[in-house]
């Protein structure tokens, strides 16, 4: 390429700076490919790290990690620890906050047997389906995902010959084939909901970035890694009709020094049932990264 | 697993892709006969641009993690566009990069090609001529190097 014989052109010249030149030199040589297997080498540290949904832990585990840091934080941690008994963490791969709410909704039908609820997040789901051939997404894109998912709502209901245990439902939150594919299960409700709704959802959407509707959900919805915010958070509660607490970790105080730990209660707009109780999907937000926490 | 679901998938993609042949008469998408990670296209260069009239291949590998990972795409044929490797082929386009998702499709990535040759991105050029020329507002010359590029490469030889 141009650059790359313009510095050996130059070479001779430049001895001094020779060193900084050939990293440079090296960089023009990357290409995507190279920038693509590098970035999923950093996925593969990351993965040694941490699981895609962790083990349970105990609440204490959070105060370990910060138990040098910010004095608020530990306060908030502490406040904490007082409603919740547990946590689980999620790998921050950009997926943690579907990851967790998969693994935070499955795991409370598994442990609820809750048969009505199932029936009615089928019913959801089918809304959703439909949805998103109005706006004229072909079928075979999306249905291997959402089989897949209605797969494992089944298998987490006890009594068939592929019912599944509490161990099996990590096994396969772990396991990419699974999780990453109810992950992106998740990504289209949610893009079909935002783009249904885009009226309700442009000015958020103005808000965070330059994009039209359309295009954010393109860009920061369907990629698999993309992030989540609020937008995205009350488009799946919307969709699946499945209210979610997000309690916040970070520094912010009040100012006469007494010390909350906020939270939001995302409840769906179609919640007319009156569900006055607490949302049972509770996720640890930290800027940046979303866990699962568990009620005492 | 992983295999067999991108196997499944890409099996739905050729069946949609006989049914609709008539539907883009400006693709022409062909699976390997042996082999149906392996994909070619052939398109047409769109109107109005230096590419009309020519006849552009592109050679597709698909990997098993597709449709979570995005196939690899290149042009066979020799292209002047400031997003096309002029040696390589290989394709500067965000949707086979980080901005993938499942929701394309073959026929759809071919569609976006076509898309990226009418509405080149001068700022983000794999090809420094080509995007030098448009970023210094030299049009008739990316324009006439570009077509003669096509002339050359993507036309069927006459007499």
């Amino acid at each position: 390429m141009q650059d790359q014989e313009g510095h050996v052109a130059d070479a001779g010249k430049e001895t001094l700076t020779s060193v900084q030149t050939s990293e440079i030199e090296d960089w023009t040589k990357y290409k995507d490919d190279d920038i693509m297997q590098q970035q999923s080498s950093i996925q593969a540290e990351q993965a040694v790290k941490t699981q895609f949904v962790g083990d349970k832990e105990p609440l204490s585990s959070l105060e370990a990690e910060y138990h040098l840091g910010n004095s608020i934080l530990l306060k908030k941690i502490k406040v904490l620890s007082e409603q919740y008994a547990a946590l689980r963490r999620t790998r921050g791969d950009g997926n943690c906050f579907f990851r967790s709410f998969m693994f935070g909704y499955l795991e409370l039908i598994l442990e609820s047997q809750d048969q009505s609820e199932v029936h009615r997040i089928k019913a959801s789901i089918e809304e959703c389906k439909k949805t998103l051939q109005s706006l004229g997404y072909a079928e075979f894109t999306f249905e291997d995902f959402f089989a897949l998912f209605l797969e494992q709502l089944d298998s987490v209901l006890q009594g068939s010959e592929d019912s599944i245990s509490h161990d099996e439902l990590l096994r396969r939150s772990r396991d990419p084939s699974i999780s990453d594919y109810v992950v992106m299960f998740f990504r289209f409700v949610t893009s079909g909901e935002i783009r249904k709704r885009s009226e309700f959802f442009e000015p958020f959407i103005l808000g965070l970035t330059n994009a039209s509707v359309e295009q954010f959900c393109k860009s920061s919805v369907e990629p698999m890694g993309e992030e989540s915010d609020h937008v995205q958070i009350i488009a799946l509660s919307d969709a699946l009709g499945v209210p979610i607490r997000v309690v916040y970790l970070d520094r912010s105080s009040c100012e006469n020094n007494s010390i909350n730990v906020n939270h939001h209660d995302f409840v769906p707009t179609s919640d007319d049932m009156g569900n006055s109780g607490d949302p049972s999907i509770t996720l640890l937000y930290r800027p940046g990264h979303y866990d699962i926490l568990y009620p005492n | 697993m992983l295999r067999q679901a991108s196997r499944a998938r890409l099996f739905k993609e050729y069946k949609e892709v006989q049914r609709e042949k008539s539907a883009d008469p400006d693709i022409q998408l062909v699976c390997d006969d042996s082999n149906i990670f392996k994909w070619t296209a052939l398109i047409k260069g769109p109107s109005e641009t230096p590419y009309d009239g020519g006849v552009f291949q592109l050679a597709f590998s698909v990997p098993e993690q597709y449709p979570l990972q995005p196939p690899q795409v290149r042009f066979l044929t020799k292209i002047f566009h400031p997003n096309v490797h002029f040696k390589t082929g290989e394709i500067c386009l965000d949707i086979l990069k980080n901005a993938w998702s499942p929701a394309w499709t073959l026929q759809s990535v071919c569609r976006a090609i076509i898309a990226l040759m009418a509405h080149p991105e001068a700022d983000s050029p794999l090809n420094c001529d080509s995007g030098n020329l448009l970023r210094s507002g030299d049009i008739r010359g990316y324009q006439s190097m570009a077509r003669m590029y096509t002339r050359l490469a993507a036309m069927p030889k006459k007499g």
